[in-house]
């Protein structure tokens, strides 16, 4: 191991690590394939799960991949994904390599429209031009085009004017390419890359300003997605996962299941079930060495770990028989409700489907809203052609619709005797879950946002300005 | 979206007014909100929490749940009573030969009695369409089997039907659609019977079931709770109240505790709206364009009579006066024995294989077929009581109830009564609810037909418990209910021996539909509860025919 490290150490430079990073790493079953553009487009392919491109432009239960039209929740309205299978009236069909490569990166569409960031092209800048390469052939020679135009986004005023997003652009978008550490190896620049690049982590967990631009001061440190919440997954032992097993963390990322301690839903469910599980174990691995790596960020809130939380529940025994009079109300709609498959004693099943409640990340976690949103919407996951699958307990369940005030205080219960004591919430809280979440400033500025962004420009462009005359004056 | 029109005084006017809120009206409402039109669901009982009733079962006595006390866990309106057992209210008033085997269990409830059903979802046979051209007994439906098999299909796809794939396991195999799932895999005990017992011509089949064992759609998969009667804590067993909410999800309104109890007609007999009592005993109204009576065979045709007008002095749709007549249920035994070798029943869904091989044959002529259902409910209750009998204590009874829970089998045999007019619902002269109406009068007599057949069942017990090695062979002596209501609102072709056409429509009333398990001329020995929903996707199709002509 030591002499290994050493190795990666001595490698002379950006060059080597580029390479190893670009091409060597990538290993599959067909990698070896006769025609080398066939090879290409199988590490295309690769690629494209890897950055998850399903995740978004197949509509979910649909048939047809990669023909768009899947509504991303964002707070400003829902944006449709576009078809980019190669049909050449409704898809990416005349696209050059050019072209493809400053959508993926720049988020600037052939006929120049501005793509939303909801395309993560702030990721995929990073990309290597072998890799966008290898994108490009995959989806010009490997993906079905699909003669069909996806629905239409259509956000209100102001944000329906795509040319804002030039100015969002000017301030937020960093158009470089991945640059490895020569410092780190070529694992932990491998993860950095498959992480940043291709799987986009930041997107979702790294906090985002006023304008939902990310925050490059805390990557990773934890985010509201509308209803979900990507927690903190920077090294830090007490508010992020550096007191996970490096095994743990795999199987998270491969299965997103790991008993007695976290299950992914919501959008994490999605990124396990389109791409990490077919990621291969090496990759999975280099991502894991680097995310166990990221600088620590620490919220002085956070007292303990979020897993490490509550203790089995010997209630039932107090309760059972009694009327529904003499029972708090939480405990009694937890018994009705939660407890025929997380059992009264908060254990789950022997076998996991069900999960263990208390030590589980959701309910140590500071803040509530992934557990709201796991009642609300439940959890499904397809793993190896298996579904896990949670019903909601919102409007139409097949179980039963809960109200605001059930919520509450089904969660309030469960935070008190499985989960962080510290958490309360209120009927307000679940309502705001269930309209989508907590707005960013951008969504609540409504028609002040482009004027806003402007200012923001200008004092930005001041700025550059008053600072490029101190440095002359400096250089005088 | 279309939504009902609410007045200040509390009255609605809509499209569709749909009296009652369980699989049939559920799915009426849906389907008819889905193509646009404002519909009002009436239902006479409570809107409460799955989690209510499943915290009621869990705090029943050992009592009430080794007999089955399945209606005692939901709570009933004050205003709105349906039968309890323990100890009985005699809201329905039994009489004649057979009147005990008439106990139904049946509730008035948002979602309705497929709250505590066990999701059986069995296809009448196509013979049993036409008993009397066939057999030369009992009536001929005014449909075909084929008319009905596209909506058998529509009603499976709305339950979320498990079901064999493999032909030779299909009761019957006259199919145009595979099952939404496959089978429910059989368990130990279902793969040993059927190894010992059909060698012998017994037929044991996977019983078809609204449930599956991974998710179906947004349903949850079930786990093997073997809890589905009286309660399916975690909604894996479809329920009637999954559609009144997809309804409510397109517009469809439900007001509970909403007792209908009188309906206006026209000079053309056309119904003009119906009225109800609230929580409050203040009487409502609901006008509409089209009226459906969901409300299931014993409170259809009670409304039907109660609402007796000027122009329609014997009931509502009863120019025939076969309202109330033709009352079935599959009246049944149960058979229970110690089988030679463990067999483990009670793991996986509360029932989960079937014995077919006497569903239809030429004796059909001569007496009644029947159906055995491998029942899957655990053992571990009746286990107890008997080894507690026994005088047992300490390892001893442990070992005894473990020997007994693991051996013991409870066969639920079914028999098919034939329409008989005189097996009937009246409105009691005496008996009235706590809002004056009326409670509903059965005489009910099971007739030679089911008695011949009994004899059959017997026999055919014997050879199974024999080739089982079983001991203690008791089978029961009184006929027993199996909630299976039919016939009180009995379709035909012919509007003077008949309420409803093949639509479910009245017979008396262009705009009226009177779907469900009333409907049904002959009870077969299966489970009714797909064919209520099928004959309320049906009439559904109708209504919207009608709508789309103008007469609706």
């Amino acid at each position: 191991m030591k002499q290994k490290r050493q190795k990666c150490l001595d490698l002379p430079g950006y060059f080597v690590l580029s390479a190893a990073i670009g091409l060597n790493t990538i290993t599959f079953a067909h990698a070896q394939a006769t025609d080398p553009n066939t090879a290409v487009a199988e590490r295309g392919h690769y690629l494209a799960i890897a950055a998850d491109c399903a995740a978004c432009h197949t509509a979910p239960s649909s048939n047809k991949p990669f023909a768009g039209g899947y509504g991303i929740a964002s707070p400003l309205g829902s944006i449709y994904s576009t078809n980019i299978t190669p049909s050449k009236k409704y898809g990416i069909g005349n696209y050059t390599e050019k072209e493809f490569a400053h959508a993926l990166r720049e988020g600037i569409r052939r006929d120049g429209a501005h793509l939303y960031p909801a395309m993560p092209y702030t990721s995929y800048t990073k990309l290597t031009d072998d890799d966008v390469h290898a994108l490009y052939v995959y989806f010009m020679t490997s993906v079905k085009p699909v003669e069909s135009r996806p629905q239409k986004t259509e956000l209100p005023f102001p944000y329906n004017i795509r040319a804002s997003m030039a100015i969002w652009n000017a301030l937020f978008l960093d158009d470089t390419r991945f640059k490895p550490d020569p410092s780190k190896s070529v694992k932990v620049n491998r993860g950095h890359y498959l992480s940043y690049a291709l799987a986009h982590c930041d997107t979702c967990h790294t906090p985002r300003n006023a304008m939902m631009a990310e925050k490059g001061s805390s990557p990773l440190a934890g985010a509201s997605l509308s209803s979900w919440y990507a927690p903190n997954v920077t090294s830090d032992p007490v508010s992020g996962i550096g007191g996970w097993s490096n095994d743990d963390l795999v199987r998270y990322l491969k299965t997103g299941d790991v008993p007695g301690k976290a299950q992914a839903g919501g959008p994490m469910a999605e990124a396990i079930e389109h791409s990490f599980q077919y990621l291969s174990d090496a990759d999975i691995r280099a991502m894991v060495a680097y995310i166990k790596q990221v600088p620590a960020i620490s919220d002085s809130k956070d007292k303990a770990p979020r897993d490490s939380y509550g203790k089995i529940s010997d209630r039932e025994s107090f309760y059972r028989a009694l009327p529904a009079s003499r029972i708090g109300r939480g405990e009694y709609l937890f018994s009705g409700e939660c407890a025929a498959c997380h059992r009264p004693t908060g254990q789950g099943s022997p076998d996991g489907y069900y999960p263990q409640l208390f030590h589980n990340t959701a309910l140590g976690a500071p803040i509530a809203d992934n557990l709201i949103t796991t009642i609300l919407m439940g959890v499904r996951r397809e793993v190896n052609g298996h579904t896990t699958y949670m019903p909601g307990f919102g409007p139409g369940s097949y179980v039963d619709s809960l109200s605001d005030q059930d919520i509450a205080d089904i969660s309030n219960y469960v935070e008190q005797r499985f989960g962080n004591p510290n958490v309360k919430v209120t009927p307000d809280d679940v309502k705001l879950i269930r309209s989508g979440g907590p707005k960013p400033l951008i969504a609540q500025l409504g028609a002040f946002t482009v004027p806003a962004m402007i200012g923001a420009a200008l004092i930005f462009a001041i700025a550059i300005l008053f600072f490029i005359r101190l440095s002359r004056k400096a250089k005088a | 979206m279309a939504k009902p029109d609410f007045s200040s005084s509390g009255d609605v006017s809509a499209d569709v007014i749909v009296v009652g809120s369980g699989v049939v009206g559920g799915m009426v409402a849906n389907e008819l909100a889905a193509a646009g039109h404002s519909v009002l669901i009436l239902e006479a009982g409570l809107r409460l929490k799955r989690a209510e009733y499943v915290e009621n079962w869990r705090n029943m006595s050992f009592h009430n749940r080794l007999h089955s006390d399945f209606q005692g866990l939901y709570p009933q309106s004050p205003l709105a009573q349906a039968p309890l057992y323990f100890p009985p209210n005699d809201y329905v008033g039994l009489s004649g030969p057979n009147g005990s085997a008439f106990k139904q269990g049946y509730l008035r409830t948002v979602g309705g009695t497929t709250w505590h059903w066990a999701a059986s979802c069995w296809r009448h046979l196509p013979s049993d369409f036409e008993m009397k051209t066939r057999y030369g007994v009992g009536r001929d439906w005014a449909i075909s089997y084929n008319e009905l098999e596209p909506f058998y299909c529509r009603a499976e796809e709305e339950m979320g039907v498990s079901g064999p794939h493999d032909k030779s396991l299909q009761s019957p195999p006259e199919r145009s659609r595979p099952y939404p799932r496959d089978m429910i895999p059989f368990g130990y005990g279902d793969r040993r019977v059927a190894e010992i017992v059909n060698p012998h011509g017994f037929h044991l089949v996977p019983i078809p079931q609204g449930r599956s064992i991974e998710p179906y759609g947004e349903r949850p998969a079930c786990c093997g709770n073997n809890n589905c009667q009286p309660i399916c804590p975690i909604g894996a067993m479809y329920n009637g109240i999954q559609h009144i909410e997809k309804a409510e999800f397109k517009g469809a309104v439900t007001i509970a505790e909403a007792v209908v109890y009188r309906i206006d007609t026209d000079e053309n007999n056309r119904v003009t709206a119906v009225h109800w009592y609230d929580a409050h005993r203040q009487s409502h109204k609901a006008t509409g364009k089209t009226f459906v009576l969901a409300c299931n065979g014993i409170e259809n045709p009670r409304l039907l009579l109660l609402a007796a007008n000027e122009r329609n002095p014997n009931g509502i749709a009863n120019s025939s006066d076969q309202v109330g007549r033709n009352m079935m249920d599959h009246s049944g035994v149960h058979a229970s024995f110690l089988a030679n070798e463990p067999l483990w029943f009670g793991r996986g869904p509360a029932q989960s294989s079937c014995i077919v091989g006497p569903r239809d044959g030429d004796f059909r002529r001569e007496y009644s077929a029947n159906k055995m259902i491998l029942n899957n409910i655990s053992r571990v209750a009746p286990a107890t009581e008997q080894a507690l009998k026994l005088g047992l204590v300490g390892k001893e009874l442990d070992d005894e109830i473990r020997r007994r829970a693991a051996c013991g089998v409870d066969l639920s045999i079914s028999l098919e009564p034939l329409p008989d007019p005189e097996n009937r619902l009246t409105l009691s002269k005496t008996r009235k609810d706590p809002l004056g109406l009326a409670c509903p009068d059965i005489h009910y007599d099971v007739g030679d037909y089911v008695r011949k057949g009994l004899d059959a069942v017997n026999t055919q017990v014997k050879q199974i418990a024999g080739l089982l090695g079983g001991t203690e062979l008791r089978i029961t002596t009184n006929y027993n209910a199996n909630n299976h209501i039919m016939g009180g609102t009995i379709m035909g072709r012919d509007p003077k021996d008949s309420v409803v056409d093949g639509n479910c429509r009245a017979h008396d009333h262009p705009n009226l539909w009177i779907p469900g398990g009333g409907a049904m001329p002959s009870a077969s020995v299966v489970n009714t509860t797909l064919s209520m929903a099928a004959l309320g996707l049906k009439a559904a199709d109708s209504i919207k025919a009608a709508f789309a002509q103008g007469q609706a």
